[in-house]
Parts: C-alpha cells; sequence; structure tokens
C-alpha cells in the first residue's frame, strides 16, 4: 500500500515524467487509432507495429548509442517501407491484401529480432535500454526520450483535432469525400504517417509485440459506450491513457516486469467490460432484451388462452384453474405459473384461491392479442395468397409485435373486418 | 439513336473505362442537356455506375476526356453532386443522419474549418425536405434502408449544386420513400437543376425521366425518352450480350495488355 501512495502522489520527479510520458503516449495512440479502428485497418497498424522493430535497432547499430531522435528516425523509416511494400504487393500482383500484411509482418519482423539478437549478442543490449523494445518498458520513459515522444504525442493529437472532420469524412465514405474535392491521397497519407508515429512512440511503453492492441483497443471498447465519433474518440483515449497509468505503475513497483502485457491486459479488461456492460451492444443488454421479449410473448399468450376461454363461453370474468388455461395452449408449468403471478403484479389478472380471472385491463390486452392474431391471418390470406390452413403460426409470432400504428393501417387496409379466415370473429371493442 | 446538344452540361469523348484492365465501358460519345431529369438504364453489368464513376473521377479512364460545365471535373467541383450507392458504405458508423447531411457541407467549407451554425441551417433544412427532420439526431444503423436513402439524398440537397449524379437512389427503397424521392428530383429538376439518375425498373422510366440514356458496355441510345425509350432500343440494350465484344475484353485481361497502344497518354481536349 506504502508504494501505490508514493507512486499516485507524485512527489518523486521522475514518476511525474514516467507517468505523463505513459499518459501522452498512450492516449496519443488511442486517438489515431480511432480512425485505424473505424476504417477497419486493424491488421495494417499491427503490420506497422512489427515492421518498426528492424529500423530501431539499425538506428541503434549505426549511431552506436540509443539516441530518441535518430531511433525515431529508424523505426519511422521501417514502419512507412513496410507499408508501402503492403501497398504495391496487394495492388500489383495476384496477393490479396490480408496475405501481403501477413508476408511483410512476419519478414520485417523476423529481420527486426535477427538484428537484435547481434546487437544483444554484442553486449551492451541492457544499457541501451533496447532489451525493453519487445514488451516496453514505461519507466524508461525520462529524460531526452520523454521530451522527444512527448513532442510527438502532441504533434499527433493536434493533427486529429485539425482534421478530425476530414478523418471522419474518410473513414465513412471515401468516394464522397473524392467528389467533393477533398485531396483523398494526401490525408490518407497524413492518417498513415500519423499510425505509423504513433506506433513510433507507443513501442516505448507498450513494446513492438503489443502495440497494435494500443492502436485498436481503445477505440473498439470505446466504440460499444457510444454512437457519436467525439465521444468515441475521447473515450478511446480515457480508456487508453487508464491502461497507461497501469503500465507505469507496474513498471514501478516491479521493475523488471515489462509493462507491455500489464497495459494490454488493462485494457483488453476494458474492452471485455464494454463488451458485456455497454448499453444497446452489450451482450448483457442483448440477453436482458431477448428475456423481455420472451416474457412477453409468454404473457400475451396466457391473456388470449383466458379470453380465448370467456370467448367460448362467453363469459370473460369467470375464475378459471392452471388446468383450464392448459386446454387451451401448452405451456411449460413454470413458465405459466410466474407469467400468471407476474401478471397479477401488474394488474391485468385476479386471483382467489388458484382461480385466475381477467382484470379489466387483462380482458383488453388479451383481446388485443387476439385481433391481431386474426387480423395478421387475413391479411396474410388475402395479400400474399398464403393457404388459410398455414397462417396460424406466422400469426403466433406477429401478434406480439405488431405497433399501435401497424395495427391502425392494418384496420385501414383490411377495412375492418369483422371475421378472420376461419370465420372466428374479429374483437374489437 | 444518340442525340447530341449545344451547351452541354456533360460532355464525354470517347471515354473508355477499364477495371483490371478488361474495359467495362467502350468509346462513350454522349453530351446531356441542363435542366432534365435524366435516366441511366441497362441490363447489370452494363457499366452504369461505372459511367458516373467515372466521370465523378473515381475511376482512371483508358482513353477519352469528360467536360462539365465545358470545363475540367476540378474546376467546378463545387457545382456538382455525387450519391454513391446506399451498401457502399458501413452504416455502423457512429453519426447520427444530421453529421451525415453535414457532410454535404465540407466541400464548401474548405479543410480544417467546423461546419458554422448556417451549415446545420442547410443540413436541417436538406433533412426537412426528404421528410426526415424527425430523424436528425438518430444514429444512422437505426435508420431503415428507405431512411437511409433519404439521408443521402440530404447530403446531395445540402451542397447546393446545380449537377446531380446519383446511383441507384432507388435500389431497395419502400414505395414511400420512391415516391418522395422522385418528388424532390422532380422539383430540382424544374427549378433547372440537372439530374442524372442510374436506374434499374424499366417500368418506371418513362414516368420519370426526360431523357434516357442506354448502356450496355457501349452507348445504344441516348435522347428525349419518347425518342430514345424504344422497343427496338430496348431489345438492342437488353437482348443477346455481345459476347464477342466481353471475350475480347477478357483475353485484353488475361493477357495484361494494355487498352491503348500508348495508354500512358490518355486523349486530352485540345
Amino acid at each position: 500500500m506504502d508504494t501505490f501512495f508514493e507512486f499516485f502522489s507524485f512527489a518523486d520527479p521522475n514518476i511525474r515524467y514516467v507517468v505523463i510520458g505513459s499518459l501522452l503516449l498512450t492516449a496519443s495512440s488511442a486517438i489515431v487509432g480511432s480512425f485505424t479502428f473505424l476504417k477497419k485497418k486493424a491488421l495494417v497498424g499491427d503490420a506497422v507495429a512489427h515492421s518498426v522493430l528492424p529500423g530501431v535497432c539499425l538506428s541503434f547499430i549505426l549511431y552506436g548509442e540509443k539516441n530518441p531522435i535518430i531511433l525515431i528516425f529508424g523505426a519511422f523509416a521501417t514502419g512507412w517501407l513496410s507499408l508501402i511494400l503492403i501497398d504495391i504487393i496487394s495492388s500489383h500482383s495476384k496477393v490479396k491484401e490480408d496475405t501481403a500484411i501477413g508476408l511483410i509482418l512476419s519478414v520485417f519482423f523476423g529481420i527486426g529480432i535477427f538484428m537484435l539478437t547481434i546487437i544483444q549478442k554484442s553486449g551492451n543490449a541492457a544499457q541501451t535500454g533496447l532489451d525493453q523494445i519487445l514488451f516496453g518498458k514505461a519507466a524508461s520513459l525520462v529524460g531526452n526520450d520523454l521530451i522527444a515522444f512527448a513532442v510527438i504525442a502532441a504533434i499527433l493529437i493536434l493533427s486529429v483535432w485539425f482534421f478530425f472532420k476530414e478523418f471522419t469524412l474518410l473513414a465513412f465514405d471515401e468516394d464522397f469525400a473524392s467528389t467533393i474535392g477533398l485531396p483523398v491521397r494526401a490525408i490518407e497519407l497524413l492518417l498513415t504517417t500519423l499510425t505509423v508515429l504513433a506506433v513510433v512512440i507507443g513501442i516505448q511503453a507498450v513494446g513492438v509485440v503489443l502495440m497494435a492492441a494500443m492502436l485498436i483497443t481503445p477505440a473498439a471498447a470505446a466504440r460499444f459506450w457510444t454512437e457519436k465519433i467525439s465521444t468515441m474518440v475521447w473515450l478511446a483515449a480515457i480508456f487508453g491513457a487508464f491502461s497507461g497509468l497501469t503500465g507505469a505503475y507496474i513498471s514501478y513497483i516491479a521493475p523488471s516486469m515489462p509493462t507491455g502485457p500489464w497495459i494490454v491486459v488493462v485494457i483488453s479488461t476494458i474492452a471485455f467490460i464494454s463488451f458485456f456492460m455497454a448499453p444497446k451492444r452489450g451482450i448483457l443488454y442483448r440477453m436482458n432484451n431477448q428475456r423481455k421479449i420472451r416474457r412477453q410473448i409468454n404473457d400475451e399468450n396466457i391473456l388470449k388462452a383466458l379470453y380465448q376461454l370467456g370467448e367460448e363461453e362467453k363469459n370473460f370474468y369467470e375464475k378459471r384453474t392452471i388446468e383450464e388455461i392448459l386446454t387451451k395452449r401448452k405451456f411449460d408449468p413454470a413458465s405459466l405459473k410466474t407469467g400468471l403471478r407476474r401478471l397479477k403484479r401488474e394488474g391485468y389478472l385476479g386471483n382467489e384461491s388458484g382461480h385466475w380471472s381477467f382484470t379489466k385491463a387483462g380482458k383488453h390486452k388479451g383481446q388485443r392479442t387476439v385481433k391481431l392474431h386474426r387480423l395478421w391471418e387475413l391479411y396474410l390470406t388475402q395479400y400474399l395468397r398464403i393457404a388459410p390452413d398455414h397462417v396460424h403460426d406466422d400469426a403466433d409470432t406477429i401478434e406480439h409485435i405488431l405497433t399501435p400504428e401497424l395495427e391502425t393501417r392494418l384496420e385501414k387496409l383490411l377495412d375492418y373486418p369483422t371475421v378472420d379466415p376461419h370465420q372466428s370473429e374479429i374483437p374489437y371493442q | 439513336m444518340i442525340k447530341h446538344v449545344d451547351n452541354p452540361v456533360l460532355e464525354v469523348h470517347d471515354l473508355t473505362v477499364s477495371y483490371d484492365r478488361k474495359p467495362v465501358l467502350w468509346d462513350i460519345d454522349l453530351t446531356l442537356p441542363a435542366g432534365k431529369l435524366i435516366g441511366i438504364v441497362g441490363p447489370n453489368g452494363a457499366g452504369k455506375s461505372t459511367l458516373i464513376k467515372s466521370v465523378m473521377g473515381l475511376t482512371p479512364n483508358s482513353s477519352g476526356y469528360v467536360k462539365l460545365f465545358d470545363k475540367d471535373l476540378k474546376q467546378v467541383r463545387d457545382r456538382i453532386s455525387y450519391v454513391p450507392q446506399r451498401e457502399s458504405v458501413d452504416w455502423d458508423f457512429p453519426a447520427s443522419a444530421l453529421d451525415v447531411v453535414l457532410m454535404g457541407r465540407y466541400g464548401k467549407l474548405g479543410l480544417f474549418k467546423r461546419p458554422r451554425k448556417a451549415d446545420r441551417d442547410i443540413a436541417l433544412d436538406s433533412l426537412q425536405k426528404v421528410g426526415m427532420d424527425a430523424y436528425a439526431g438518430r444514429q444512422i444503423s437505426q435508420l431503415s434502408g428507405g431512411q437511409q436513402q433519404r439521408v443521402f439524398l440530404a447530403r446531395a440537397l445540402a451542397q447546393q449544386a446545380d449537377l446531380y449524379f446519383m446511383d441507384e437512389p432507388f435500389a431497395g427503397v419502400d414505395a414511400a420513400t420512391e415516391k418522395a424521392i422522385i418528388e424532390i428530383l422532380r422539383e430540382m429538376s424544374a427549378k433547372g437543376n440537372t439530374v442524372i439518375v442510374v436506374h434499374h425498373d424499366l417500368q418506371s422510366v418513362t414516368q420519370y425521366f426526360d431523357w434516357v440514356i442506354l448502356l450496355n458496355m457501349r452507348l445504344v441510345g441516348s435522347g428525349p425518352t419518347s425518342e430514345v425509350f424504344t422497343t427496338e432500343l430496348l431489345q438492342e440494350t437488353y437482348g443477346g450480350k455481345l459476347t464477342l465484344l466481353s471475350d475480347v475484353g477478357d483475353l485484353i485481361r488475361r493477357e495484361r495488355f494494355p487498352n491503348r497502344e500508348q495508354f500512358d497518354k490518355a486523349q486530352k481536349p485540345k
């Protein structure tokens, strides 16, 4: 706990640097990655992330020591080269884009690992910090490195700020963007450059292997919570920053631990939570929605059965036993019981010593379901020319989904008919 | 029957367009009058969409040139609006109907600038014209196909252009939307705008369009509907595919043959 307070009091300037650095890097790559995500270029992000490795190593081999500026140049060069090669291969040969991405990713990463091994064999990898390039180390974000990376992060955020409108349009409708005279190629080039830069600075905290997750996952998680692109980008930035902060903390309490995997675990947890819990798009919401629909169908079927019993005996308010209801329609006994109890709670049914009877509202609802069922049967026979003995099952489903508006249209279209195709009366009042 | 006009809004000169080297349009020569509602009609794979995409500079031309208002496309972009096919975009995009219509203002706004109040007014007004003002804040994936098409039309209206190209605006929309859209298109052409529509339903052609372009890999006819939309020309458009033509096209692709002997130097207007 002590270390926790020590860290989050930010009293130590080194901690402050590392925190600021991690926040900036992860947030800016999440912001740029939002557009990579919306353009459905997730795999390209992964290819770039792996392809910067040979550049990083090469810059070290040529310059002899680790210098952030040189390193950025090197990483940028091979990252860019990989994108150009992917583009050339997929447009000038029979090889499809996904294959080209796979090819380039593995070739560049392979060369990178080869070079990294040579550097490590030479013995000074540890003092250069290059040994952390694969899985990241947030704690190394100090001094000169931090300044260089912070400047680039600021450039990324500002570029997205200025080109927000253009990036959005390009992601949604590229053809249209081109017809209104937007310099599509140039903007595409800019976005690609920003993506490569985001990777280049992000690898310091996350590492080349897992960097793609930092581009894509925050945006994918944010997408679950909102339908507004500006909110989505903000959320992605916040999610990214939060995982970056965790990475910095881990790096502080366990210096030998690589931070990349931790950052990715945190951001993935956020994504999983979003996947399940988010309103509207989340799995739980959808499951809950399905449950509500099943309940509604069950309850309306009970009311319908009671109404049909009343119709037969010309007495709608008679008390019925569960057995009587079951003569009209097969129900799962458990859901029949819970349905009956729910309908009582909602004021559609009354119950006296095991006998169930309609309230006024209950009769009205049961009657509406029966009416919709019969109207739909009539519609199917008249307008779709379906045989009368084939319309029942369709109507059994449709009766639960028709809105009052559709009900009115159906009535008008069929001109307020009195009987359905089986000569059953269609009840109106 | 190919009728040419003086002072055309659109002039297509000897245009050949290829996909992956295979020509899909052969040597199209075409002039279109202003202020008309014009339908491009032809079977599947006839190159209808390709023709307007090529005019809008979205596909590279193998040869020939296009002039709009007697100028190059680049000089008159803000007078022209293009409505792509509805399926060409992913509607599960984080944007509202109003956001999409506002995109119609981006051309006038230029880089960096955010939409102003006046642009929002125009966008809302365009939504109202297509009967979608009640859905301005609705997320676009929540809209029905017909409503999405109306949003696209509203975006085109927000561009306040003089010449409109629309790719299958009636595809997959309900009858009410089709009627609403054709009403708006008529209004636009009555105001002197030219509207060029890729259309696939032969039944409604005479009812909808003043001018018809019949297309099937080559131009079969272009002129006033009453003169061009004849049984004879329709048979030529739809009946019997020109198998020799498409076989030659396939051969060009297979052999990786250039479309012109000097295919880099597309013919330029003098």
